[in-house]
């Protein structure tokens, strides 16, 4: 409840824009201490035109004006009553009559949050974050219908997000509104943010908003990190799991003064343990350390609010056959994968605040972080290092009243690339200063519509214009319908994007000079609440395309072959979704999802055709279930997810006829599965235990690794694992915290 | 394998089946010193979270918290200990000092009721 309420504060803190003043007019009822409504009063800002009138329950509603922060009430018979207004958005007035000379009282509630955003957005807040308990990021979306996690390959243990059936690169994931897991940090990025480390976060699908850049080409996740000025002064987990995987988390936090508080973040985790089931002699797991720390400061007083940090991380993993051992690196006897990451960040937000206009505001973002990873792939090696500078100026506020708000400024982006692989070298330097504007009308909350542009001067590419625009209009009470298109750009990273390939006897083939990926993203939703009997629910459902005007072809059809190349022709991925949210008793939620991709890309085949074909690796069809009910004050919380995952398109993995090659290579389809968790949670007044389940099923692919048995033969192949390779998982953990 | 799943489906509906009943529950009123809506998070999430207590709710306006609970589990005296413990006066006991001094200022006896 507690976080829940830190993290409303937060929202309010964050959603300056979009504020009407609503109130109640009353008069005091003679001899009593009741108050009974007004109806008819008048309301209006002093020295303007902007005004309205109370209905019969005494209400109003008034959008904010630039020109004037005062607001007169009158009604015949009373005495005027004018009132300042600040940061509340709701007012309760009491009109005293004429005849008494006594003061008018003024009480405020607390502000009131723009829930209803015209993005169609998912938020998972931390107590459902905590219904997986496990790990970091990566393990965040269980329960979540839009997001689905995979291994990419059977080695390295990097992880793959997808959206709207496109794969995680073309999502661009924030942490607090800073542009993080981009570049070479893709390939890890997920396993960088500990669970416990995130507040809540903030799923966004369809073409975001202008303001965070042009990334952002099938939707947007933004992660919000424990603040420092938090209600728990000390949080502690601890987890271990049945493979002998360890982790502990500690944050603290330390409200210093009224204004300044300060908070750390800390993680480590580890397996050191040999797991070996599938019998492939191949680690299931690699084996890896990581030690990972944010140090932020944050300073608020009535007119600034500063942030600044620091993070770091390392992180060491080995994997490859099951008796590679570090110093045997290089061999080309024992097939060994490793990779070192070294991860620096510095970042710095300071934002002024009006206080007497609570729609204004001026924000500054700067972010400096610097990636450093150096891996083999039996005897291949890849280095990369990454050096990134990143500034957003925002500036908000409103043309006339809050009706029409709009956010502007400047941005620029520096990113240097040194990539190193086998004898291949790439290196590149974009420089991109750009500037947005982005409009937002908005009737009542009723209608809202945003329509964004922004202009950015690629060093390398040109100039590239983003155009965005975002609807939303809410039928009734029950219904809301939305709709968004835009544009998205970005540079790819061929290596780092497609790195659990490399754990394969496949030549990597630049065909030509890979160009910037380019979509359009159109999708509609519809959100219907509803109440059977006495239950509550909700019924979500989108519809989602995005079309390529140019991808990043990444063409496994030759087993023998890794090839980069640049799309001729069409490419596109359809994604609908259904989800039905029931609460059919008091702390007992039910969630049932269906989602259906269709996802085809242009390649080239072995004749230099261009041929459409289904996407590989991924699902058609995807079901997600989740049941979780919860004691009073979670004293006892229960969680269960099923999903089920449909075939997928595998690449053809036989070998090839040395005089005839066939046109079309057979594709084979993987198998569906499904995939069970369960977890268990009690609560004590400061501490919490959890057991839980991944993977209860057991379900394991069982040839993830294609000629396992000779690593430096012809035929081998880790990167084409399409479902779980590791069995069940059991884990437990312990969580303690100290409110202040 | 199946039998994990069968286990956890039923401790789920065995939670469900505890949750509901709710024959012999008793129900105790207590005045307490709590002050604010905090207090009112504080104490009712510790209630809660005691050994057989159902529910608990705290009328701020006259300072009495109503609890519910299963009189197999606990006791009035344990649920005014309890109190006692969170910092806050139970009927005639007075709070224990040291959880009363560790409350945030706004929390404490002292402070100016608001």
């Amino acid at each position: 409840m507690k976080t829940f309420l830190a993290g409303l504060l937060c929202l309010i803190s964050i959603s300056l824009s979009a504020q009407r003043i609503t109130g109640s007019v009353n008069e005091q009822v003679a001899n009593s201490t009741k108050l009974s409504p007004i109806s008819g009063a008048n309301v209006y800002w002093a020295g303007t035109t902007q005004a309205t009138v109370t209905d019969t329950a005494g209400l109003f509603s008034i959008p904010r004006l630039a020109q004037s922060n005062l607001l007169v009430i009158s009604f015949v018979g009373f005495r005027n009553d004018t009132v300042k207004v600040g940061a509340d958005s709701e007012l309760q007035v009491v009109l005293r009559s004429d005849q008494t000379l006594d003061e008018v009282t003024v009480r405020s509630g607390s502000g009131s949050i723009d829930r209803l955003s015209p993005h169609q957005t998912e938020i998972i807040t931390t107590r459902a974050l905590a219904k997986a308990a496990c790990c970091n990021l990566s393990e965040s979306f269980e329960t979540n219908a839009s997001v689905s996690v995979s291994y990419s390959d059977a080695v390295t243990g990097s992880k793959q997000i997808q959206m709207l059936g496109l794969s995680g690169t073309y999502i661009q994931t924030n942490v607090e509104n800073i542009p993080s897991l981009r570049g070479l940090g893709s390939t890890f990025g997920l396993n960088f943010i500990p669970g416990t480390w995130i507040q809540s976060i903030d799923i966004g699908k369809g073409a975001g908003s202008v303001v965070n850049g042009y990334e952002s080409m099938t939707g947007q996740i933004n992660v919000e990190l424990q603040k420092p000025d938090t209600q728990e002064k000390l949080y502690l987990n601890t987890y271990i799991n049945n493979f002998g995987r360890a982790e502990l988390n500690l944050n603290l936090a330390h409200q210093i003064n009224k204004k300044w508080s300060t908070g750390l973040l800390t993680h480590g985790s580890t397996l050191q343990n040999r797991i070996d089931k599938n019998g492939d002699n191949f680690l299931d797991l690699p084996l890896y350390s990581q030690v990972n720390a944010v140090n932020r400061w944050k300073f608020q007083d009535e007119k600034w609010m500063a942030q600044f940090g620091v993070k770091a991380l390392v992180e060491d993993r080995m994997g490859g056959q099951k008796d590679f051992e570090r110093e045997m690196r290089g061999s080309d006897q024992t097939y060994g994968f490793g990779a070192k990451i070294n991860r620096y960040e510095f970042f710095s937000k300071i934002a002024r605040l009006f206080p007497e206009q609570p729609y204004k505001g001026l924000g500054l973002i700067v972010n400096a972080a610097v990636h450093d990873s150096k891996s083999y792939f039996g005897v291949n090696n890849y280095d990369g290092k990454q050096k990134t500078f990143y500034a957003n100026l925002i500036y908000q506020s409103i043309i006339g009243n809050t009706n029409h708000s709009y956010k502007t400024g400047l941005s620029y982006l520096l990113d240097s690339y040194n990539e190193r692989y086998r004898n291949l070298t790439l290196a590149r330097n974009e420089s991109v200063p750009g500037a947005f504007f982005e409009y937002t009308y908005n009737h009542l909350d009723k209608f809202v519509f945003v329509a964004g542009g922004r202009a950015d001067f690629h060093n390398l590419y040109g100039t590239q214009w983003t155009p965005r625009v975002h609807l939303k209009y809410s039928l009734t009470d029950q219904t809301t319908l939305r709709a968004s298109a835009g544009k998205g750009f970005r540079v790819s990273n061929p290596l780092a994007e497609y790195y659990g390939n490399l754990v394969s006897a496949r030549d990597v083939v630049f065909r030509e000079n890979i160009r910037p990926e380019k979509t359009w993203n159109y999708g509609a939703s519809v959100t219907q609440e509803f109440t059977l009997g006495n239950m509550n629910g909700s019924l979500i459902v989108d519809f989602y395309r995005t079309d390529f005007e140019n991808q990043l072809v990444a063409d496994f059809e030759d087993p023998r072959y890794i090839r980069f190349y640049n799309l001729e022709g069409k490419a596109f991925a359809n994604s609908f979704q259904a989800e039905v949210n029931v609460v059919p008793v008091k702390r007992f939620e039910l969630k049932l999802a269906y989602r259906l991709f269709d996802v085809k890309q242009t390649v080239r085949d072995i004749y230099d055709q261009n041929v459409l074909l289904p996407k590989m690796m991924v699902s058609r069809d995807r079901v997600l279930f989740n049941a979780g009910y919860a004691l009073p004050y979670d004293k006892w919380k229960f969680d269960f997810t099923v999903q089920w995952n449909g075939k997928k398109r595998l690449p053809y993995m036989g070998s090839l006829p040395d005089h005839h090659i066939p046109g079309n290579l057979n594709s084979t389809m993987a198998p569906s599965f499904y995939n069970l968790n369960a977890q268990i949670t009690r609560t004590f007044p400061k501490w919490d235990i959890y057991l839980g389940g991944e993977n209860l099923a057991n379900f394991r692919q069982k040839n993830p690794i294609m000629g396992a048995d000779q690593p430096f033969g012809q035929q081998f192949d880790a990167g084409m694992a399409w479902g779980p390779v590791v069995g069940r998982m059991i884990y437990a953990g312990l969580r303690y915290k100290i409110v202040r | 394998m199946k039998t994990t799943i069968f286990s956890l489906i039923i401790i789920l509906f065995l939670g469900l089946n505890t949750a509901f009943t709710s024959d012999k529950d008793k129900e105790v009123k207590i005045k307490t010193s709590a002050i604010c809506e905090m207090c009112k998070a504080r104490l009712e999430r510790n209630l809660g979270l005691s050994k057989g207590v159902k529910e608990s709710s705290l009328n701020l306006d006259n300072k009495v918290i109503t609890v519910k609970y299963n009189p197999d589990k606990t006791t009035p005296e344990a649920i005014k200990a309890t109190i006692i413990n969170t910092g806050y006066d139970a009927d005639t006991q007075l709070a224990n000092q040291k959880a009363h001094d560790k409350l945030p200022s706004c929390c404490r006896k002292t402070a100016a009721p608001h």
